[in-house]
């Protein structure tokens, strides 16, 4: 037993059945030898005494056998020595009265002996117990005041009974200071469901969880997450609760600023998503009621040039032919606009697309300002990707167009399409060309929309296409950048996670 | 030129009409047109009522319909069309200043013939009209029972 610790007892260990039955018959012996040199001297009557005090003590040291055979023995001695005719084990009808006030004497005493030495015993064994039961305990308890877990116990009235080192550092009382005292009184527990509910759970499945809030000593509140445990006597009568609590105070401050953020962040997206709507509706408007007068105003000045030839000046006719160019430029600036906008409109379509059929098709139509130029095209071999195929088109055309454009002056111009694979989770590819490329200072103003780094009149354009080509990397989770130098050629990489399976 | 159908043309802004016109007269083929400034005024010329009560009922070779109209709009007008048996075959092609793809995917879910976005380009403005007027008024055999003068 862990903890018993060994004790100096009156009652020591008892007898083997060997050692019984020795000290049975030493006894027995020295009571009958003492009876028999008493009687010499001559002292008479002391044999009874002598015998019974004999099994006493084997009763008490050597147990019940050893109690009987030291009956046996002294009721036979007795008889022998002591009962008329002396020296045979016959008895003379005068001595028989005798003989028997002796052995019920005997055996009296015998069983007396045996059955109070079986309850000490017992009682001994029953302490020793109990005895190991408190330490174990205590070191339990002292092991529970350990834990900078708060731990209280309290049984069925409320009334606290135990309280560690844990609850003290939380809710401020000492265990002195709350041991006896109710619970409700002290805690004020606000419970999250009707505490009959609870009490049900507790007495059903043994257990309950939840958050509480309760008070502390200097007042404030605390929220706790607590853990309930009955516990229950031999004859499962619930008898205590033990209670764990954890301060999540904190923790609940943070959830109620994320989820008044949250509250925010919705606002937010509504509000955007209202602007969104806003916008779609103004681009559309743009697309009828901006395209029809820009149409009627090149219309018209194009009637106004045929019918007026003859009487138009040389400046006249130049003016004419600015309105004309300006009002293409404005349609194709307000389409390419509504293109790029279409982007964050238009439903998705995401498959499997071979890049390399993409750049072919992409070729076609870029290549189209390129059939009169002499360029050196070096096209690599390329993988195929996850995407929506027309909006990946989109970003080829605008790339290999950009390419063609910003090669105008080389002769051969170069342009190389590959891509890299470094990256396991993602696919790069590029577009480089020995165009007149671009200082890097300004890479971060490239793909913003209307962002131009070369003069209109050297290559025209909307300034919308490399927008166009971030925006669609993006809304595929990629990402979209360049390289260059002063007219040493230009490189534009784009990214694409590289998804399962492809 | 063997033959001239005759030309719908549902537009409701002057301009429009105007340079639809001076583009079809520089190749001989405004003769035919008839215009119609809303949707309700090409309905009722389909159907002979209102000011048209008088006309032939023959159907037009092709209708050039615009998409935003007042009253009654050019998708209406196209769905009226196309699910009146007695109409449903007249060629319908949208000429429109829209690219939305919702316009042009609702057009084709009507059974549209053909969708045109207008160029800004005085030009190709013309060089659209001009085919769209060759193409349908006089290559494409129209169905039977349109107006086609020899």
């Amino acid at each position: 037993m862990i903890g018993a610790a060994p004790r100096k007892s009156l009652y020591s260990k008892p007898l083997s059945s060997v050692q019984g039955y020795g000290l049975a018959v030493l006894s027995v012996s020295t009571a009958l030898a003492g009876a028999l040199l008493l009687e010499r001297l001559p002292m008479r009557g002391v044999e009874i005494p002598f015998f019974l005090f004999a099994l006493a003590i084997s009763a008490w040291y050597g147990g019940g056998k050893a109690a009987a055979l030291a009956l046996l023995l002294s009721t036979v001695g007795f008889d022998y020595f002591f009962t008329e005719p002396l020296h045979t084990l016959a008895i003379s009808p005068s001595d028989l009265p005798y003989f028997f006030v002796f052995a019920l004497f005997a055996s009296l005493v015998t069983w007396f002996s045996v059955v109070r030495r079986r309850v000490e015993a017992e009682l001994r064994l029953a302490r020793d117990r109990l005895q190991t039961e408190v330490t174990e305990r205590t070191q339990q308890a002292s092991l529970l005041n350990l834990t900078h877990d708060t731990i209280f116990v309290r049984d069925m009235d409320g009334v606290i009974t135990y309280w560690n080192r844990g609850a003290q550092e939380l809710y401020g009382w000492t265990a002195a200071e709350v041991i006896g005292q109710s619970a409700d009184q002290l805690f004020h527990t606000a419970f999250p469901e009707p505490i009959e509910g609870i009490r049900t759970k507790l007495l059903n499945s043994g257990r309950w969880d939840g958050e509480l809030e309760k008070t502390k000593s200097d007042g404030t509140r605390v929220v706790v997450a607590s853990r309930w445990s009955l516990r229950r006597d031999d004859q499962q009568r619930p008898t205590a609760i033990l209670e764990t609590n954890n301060d999540i105070t904190q923790r609940k401050l943070r959830e109620s600023e994320i989820r008044v953020l949250n509250e925010e962040l919705g606002k937010r997206t509504a509000e955007l998503e209202s602007i969104n709507k806003e916008l779609e509706a103004f681009a559309y408007s743009i697309s009828h009621d901006l395209r029809a007068p820009l149409r009627h105003m090149a219309g018209y000045t194009e009637l106004l040039r045929k019918n007026s030839a003859s009487v138009l000046d040389e400046k006249s006719g130049r003016y004419v032919a600015v309105i004309m160019e300006s009002a293409t430029r404005m349609g194709n600036l307000i389409d390419d606009l509504l293109a790029f906008s279409r982007i964050g409109r238009s439903e998705w379509h995401k498959t499997t697309v071979s890049l390399d059929q993409l750049v072919q098709e992409a070729l076609m139509e870029a290549g189209q300002a390129a059939n009169q130029r002499n360029i050196a095209w070096k096209i690599g071999a390329l993988p195929s990707c996850y995407g929506d195929r027309s909006m990946l088109r989109l970003v080829l055309i605008n790339l290999i167009s950009n390419a063609v454009k910003f090669t105008g002056t080389r002769d051969p111009a170069e342009i190389e399409i590959g891509y890299l694979n470094q990256e396991q989770h993602e696919l790069v590819v590029f577009v480089r060309d020995n165009g007149v490329g671009f200082d890097m200072k300004y890479v971060n103003k490239l793909f913003g929309v209307f962002q131009r780094l070369h003069p209109a009149e050297a290559f025209e354009g909307t300034g919308i296409g490399l927008a166009t080509v971030q925006r669609i990397v993006h809304r595929h989770g990629g990402r979209v950048w360049a390289e260059g130098l002063v007219d040493r050629g230009a490189t534009f990489y784009f990214s694409l996670p590289q998804s399962e399976g492809i | 030129m063997s033959a001239l159908g005759r030309i719908l043309l549902v537009e409701d802004d002057p301009n429009d009409v105007e340079l639809t016109l001076t583009a079809l007269e520089d190749y001989n083929l405004a003769n035919e047109v008839v215009v119609a400034r809303d949707g309700a005024e090409a309905l009722d010329y389909l159907y002979c009522r209102e000011k048209f009560a008088a006309r032939s009922g023959d159907n037009p070779a092709v209708l050039l319909l615009d998409l935003k109209l007042p009253k009654i709009d050019g998708l209406e007008v196209l769905q009226q069309i196309k699910s009146d048996d007695k109409l449903n075959m007249i060629p319908v092609v949208v000429l429109t200043s829209s690219r939305e793809e919702k316009d042009m995917v609702a057009s084709y879910r009507l059974g549209v013939n053909a969708y045109v976005v207008k160029p800004v380009d005085f030009h190709e403005f013309v060089n659209a009209i001009k085919e769209l007027g060759i193409f349908w008024a006089v290559i494409n055999e129209p169905p039977p029972g349109s107006l086609k003068k020899t």
